[in-house]
């Protein structure tokens, strides 16, 4: 074996260009392909982690009390199918009528439990201690971190109940509360309903989870039943925020892998057939044809396995921060937004593996090969390939420079496609990022308006520790549209209401005033203007089971409404509905507008409103509103740092191809220079060699880019993009995009150009 | 033969004023001075290494000197840059290789029209000349052969003919018969003999005695990079 290895490492010492060359397509490839499995994996499997640590409940029910009692529901936890239960927990709803600590007013709903632990839903105490007494309160803490111990001590006064003291902060990943108490202080709320928590035996699907559920409460009267929250639901809302980004991050995965694996197949299989003449040299010295192939195998897994590792930190190194923007305001819960482990081995081990299969075929051609014909294989002259391109070339009116490059790729029609294969999905790629890019521009600036400036004024709350404004709601509405600069206002209250059928809270917007700039954003159906009609964002709507055209019935304050959905919003908060104040008015005709949006007309001093809201009232806080272009700066970035490398992969991929074709073209360049062609010429030459395969790619990679585009922006989940935003391509944009293909394969190029222009011909020309 | 020669070159077309050429540490040509004239045939002839081929280098711009001039033509090479060498050998130098160093992606007609397309002949002019030059090396007939499929004394005259393209002041040969068999040597020695009795100055480097006799008027011998003697050659029979 030693022989072998001395072989392969000298000719990794002797061919260092090569080798630099594929560590670096290995490098950026694996990159790559490990960003794209880190999205996929990070969209599920921390949710599932956790989940299953904390042995969360598969089904949170609630049951009427009324209806049920608690020895016949704790009966249910002994029913087929019933792998683990826990319960019943008295439940009750409480009322918050002002902001408090972080969430505004509105149902909070509050399970006794004597300790977090259990069976099932072991929660998990961030902050504090659990509620042991009567008059403390456990609050739940949903996103990433812990709230700090400063909040522990804050009373909470809801409408009906005693003051409760926040004792602690905790999370649980099946949502099964907002709040905890003690199951004596739960007593004293005299709970209508009380809570069972399931783990079934088999819950992988909805159906499963409803089968299980009807089979656990079989025996319990009829109706008793108000609730049953699915965990899968809890799932597909934590992933909804990188369901967004998924689309494209698959496709740019998968893109990522496709070139990768052509272009490793290229330059390696190119190192291998460059090398023939060497592997004669090899048998003639008397290597057995399995000790040529280990050598070539050994010679391109060297650079592939350091370029693997490389990329592989680069990859983990780059997804974190990657990731941490993809899941920002989450709620994550205990889950922990990480990479994991099996990306990393599954890049360790496949891409070597990878470049070994590539390297492997023209190998074992090499191992077939007689050492007389692998010694001539290099020198020996070609005949048939490409010959009528070339001399239909010559005819031309092309310099003839030009047509010489213009016909080298017929040369080698194999080492040609798959270059331009890695340009067309290169040109795919660009294609896609700028018409992703162009589609988030355009979202980014929905609801924008004509541009002129918004100023969002809040009022002030005694909740929220702020003085409260004197001015009534329409004061200050009527003040706001009275102050120079105003044009439109729209006044928003919000609160939190219960939907009938579901148990997790929902926070309803209601708005009033000039809603253009909201309607703008319909997508579907229509603003809803009327009395019993509200619009929802596409993320609400698919997780509540909801279209368009559906009625729900709203419940708050032990008031409720029947409320028509009538207008998909291009996007939207996953737990929030839009409705307006003659919906409200149904509901609570007492409530107020907590935020007033005022759009300036066109000439107006944002500054200077301000001011004047200051002036007329302390209590009103204006702010300038600074556009939130989070998904967009998330999506462009991403697919820039994809784009990015899979350009640098592709442009290595056409360096590899130059660089052979002059290495074996080393001869014909001598002599072309011997008669001569200047320098300027050789590099025109090499460039055209690679521009017409670039101009191929790009005419073939740009509908691929654009049905690409439209395969993401068709399914992104959180957003209903309108057509008007899918349309985003044009003709000079087209034209640009054509250019891309040319750009990439002459990147590639220009450095084997350069040392081909460089090359000495008397040392070619006489070492024949 | 229509080279041409109306330019009316200097006298002398080669001078070389005490050359000295170093690879680090070896010397590969030593003060060499050297005079050629038009319509003279000198043939270089030394052992192995003595610095022949590298004399020819310095000739042809392909290499330059570390010291000392090289003028052809009148002009001195090492006032030009890369591409001021290329234009030069373009117009004023016609090369042929031992190894012919033809290009088998084309055939013989267009292996010949190259050398004039790169001056900006049109595609359809050069072909026209090409196909004269082959006619007059009496190979016309296998213009639209490709190289694998030629003998190595056609391979020869097309390299021949690719040389003569744009009408050089001077022809170089680098062993010009030492792939050939003998029959196919003598054939394009014939050749050399023909082009230099029409005017046309020829630098022949060569191992081979037989050719140097036959083709030049003047033996320079060269040893260890210096010019060991020269010697004037009885014109051919």
């Amino acid at each position: 074996m030693s022989a072998v290895w001395r072989a392969a490492r000298a000719a990794v010492k002797r061919r260092r260009l090569q080798t630099c060359v594929i560590g670096l397509v290995v490098l950026c490839s694996t990159t790559t392909v490990l960003l794209g499995l880190a999205l996929l994996t990070a969209a599920s499997a921390p949710f599932d982690g956790a989940f299953s640590h904390q042995r969360g409940a598969h089904t949170v029910a609630a049951f009427d009390l009324t209806k049920a009692s608690r020895p016949q529901l704790a009966q249910t936890a002994r029913r087929p199918g019933v792998q683990a239960a826990a319960g019943p927990f008295g439940q009750a709803v409480l009322e918050m009528p002002e902001d408090w600590l972080w969430m505004s007013a509105g149902s909070l709903s509050v399970v006794g439990r004597a300790d977090p632990d259990g069976p099932v839903d072991r929660i998990r105490l961030l902050e504090g201690r659990w509620a042991t007494a009567p008059g403390e309160i456990v609050v739940s803490w949903p996103v990433d971190g812990t709230p700090g111990p400063g909040r522990l001590g804050t009373r909470l006064k809801a409408r009906g109940a005693p003051t409760l003291t926040v004792v602690g902060f905790a999370t649980s990943m099946s949502k099964s509360a907002g709040a905890w108490v003690s199951p004596e202080q739960i007593d004293q709320l005299r709970p209508a309903t009380a809570q069972m928590l399931y783990r079934f035996t088999d819950a992988a699907t909805d159906q499963q989870l409803r089968t299980g559920l009807t089979t656990a409460t079989a025996g319990l009267p009829a109706g008793s039943l108000t609730t049953a929250q699915s965990y899968l639901t809890i799932k597909r809302a934590f992933a909804a925020q990188a369901d967004a980004y998924l689309p494209f991050m698959t496709l740019f995965g998968v893109l990522g892998l496709l070139v990768s694996v052509l272009i490793v197949g290229n330059v390696v299989s190119g190192a291998v057939v460059s090398g023939h003449r060497h592997i004669g040299v090899l048998k003639s010295l008397g290597f057995t044809p399995n000790q040529v192939v280990a050598v070539y195998l050994t010679m391109v897994s060297v650079p592939a396995v350091i370029g693997c590792v490389i990329g592989t930190l680069i990859g983990n190194a780059v997804a974190a921060p990657l990731l941490r923007v993809a899941f920002s305001g989450i709620e994550t819960g205990s889950a922990s937004i990480g990479i994991g482990w099996w990306p990393s081995v599954l890049c360790l081990v496949g891409m070597p593996a990878l470049v070994v299969v590539a390297a492997l075929i023209p190998a074992v051609r090499a191992h077939r090969l007689s050492a007389a014909q692998a010694i001539t294989a290099g020198s020996a002259p070609r005949t048939g390939r490409g010959l009528r391109a070339q001399r239909r070339l010559g005819g031309t009116r092309l310099p003839r420079p030009v047509s010489l490059g213009l016909g080298q790729p017929f040369a080698r029609p194999g080492r040609s496609l798959l270059t331009m294969a890695a340009i067309v999905l290169g040109v795919a790629t660009v294609t896609l990022t700028t018409g992703l890019t162009s589609t988030m521009v355009a979202y980014g600036n929905a609801g924008k308006g004509d541009g002129t400036a918004r100023v969002d004024v809040q009022s002030g709350s005694p909740a929220a520790g702020r003085t409260a404004s004197e001015l009534s709601d329409r004061q200050i509405e009527q003040r706001l549209r009275s102050l120079p600069g105003a044009d439109r206002v729209t006044a928003r209250a919000l609160t939190k209401v219960r939907l009938a059928g579901y148990t997790q809270t929902v926070f309803a917007n209601f708005y009033r005033g000039d809603t253009q700039d909201l309607a703008s954003e319909i997508v579907k159906g229509r603003w809803p203007a009327g009395a019993g009609e509200a619009a929802a964002g596409p993320a609400f709507l698919s997780q509540h089971g909801l279209s368009v055209g559906d009625r729900v019935t709203v419940q708050l304050n032990g008031k409720q409404t029947p409320v028509t959905i009538v207008g998909e919003l291009m996007e939207g908060n996953a737990q929030a509905l839009d409705s307006n104040w003659r919906t409200l008015a149904r509901l609570d005709s007492t409530m107020q507008a907590a935020e007033y949006t005022v759009r300036l007309a066109r000439d107006a001093d944002a500054r200077r409103y301000i001011t004047a809201v200051e002036a007329t009232d302390p209590a009103l806080r204006p702010a300038l509103r600074r556009s939130d272009d989070t998904a967009t700066t998330t999506v462009v970035g991403f697919a820039s740092v994809f784009t990015v490398l899979l350009t640098v992969v592709a442009a290595l991929g056409v360096f590899n191809t130059v660089l052979l074709n002059i290495r074996e073209r080393r001869r014909d360049l001598g002599m072309l220079k011997s008669i001569g062609m200047t320098p300027r010429q050789v590099m025109t030459m090499t460039v055209s060699s690679v521009a017409a395969l670039g101009l191929a790619g790009g005419l073939l990679g740009i509908p691929l880019g654009i049905v690409a585009h439209r395969l993401v922006v068709d399914h992104v989940g959180v957003i209903s993009f309108p057509e008007s935003m899918k349309q985003v391509w044009h003709l000079p944009q087209l034209a640009a995009l054509i250019v891309a293909g040319v750009t990439i394969a002459v990147l590639g190029a220009l450095i084997p150009a350069r040392s081909a222009a460089r090359l000495t011909i008397a040392e070619v020309l006489h070492n024949e | 033969m229509t080279t041409d020669l109306d330019n009316r070159p200097p006298r002398t077309v080669v001078r070389l004023d005490d050359v000295r050429k170093e690879y680090g540490d070896a010397t590969a040509l030593d003060g060499v001075c050297l005079e050629i004239r038009a319509g003279e045939a000198v043939a270089v002839m030394g052992p192995s290494g003595c610095g022949k081929s590298t004399l020819l280098n310095m000739v042809a711009g392909l290499d330059r000197p570390s010291s000392g001039t090289v003028q052809v033509h009148g002009q001195d090479l090492g006032a030009l840059n890369e591409t001021g060498l290329a234009l030069f050998r373009r117009r004023h130098i016609g090369m042929i290789f031992q190894f012919f160093n033809l290009i088998d992606d084309l055939p013989a007609l267009d292996n010949v029209a190259l050398a004039a397309q790169l001056t900006g002949a049109s595609a359809r002019q050069a072909r026209r000349r090409a196909l004269e030059l082959l006619d007059e090396l009496g190979i016309a007939d296998r213009k639209d052969t490709y190289p694998a499929a030629l003998s190595g004394g056609e391979r020869q005259r097309v390299a021949v003919a690719r040389a003569l393209m744009n009408r050089p002041a001077l022809l170089l040969a680098d062993e010009p018969t030492g792939a050939l068999d003998s029959r196919s040597g003598e054939q394009v020695m014939d050749l050399l003999i023909d082009l230099n009795q029409i005017g046309q100055t020829l630098l022949i480097v060569t191992h081979d005695p037989h050719l140097a006799t036959r083709c030049a008027g003047r033996l320079i011998e060269v040893a260890d990079g210096r010019v060991a003697r020269e010697s004037t050659l009885e014109p051919a029979a």
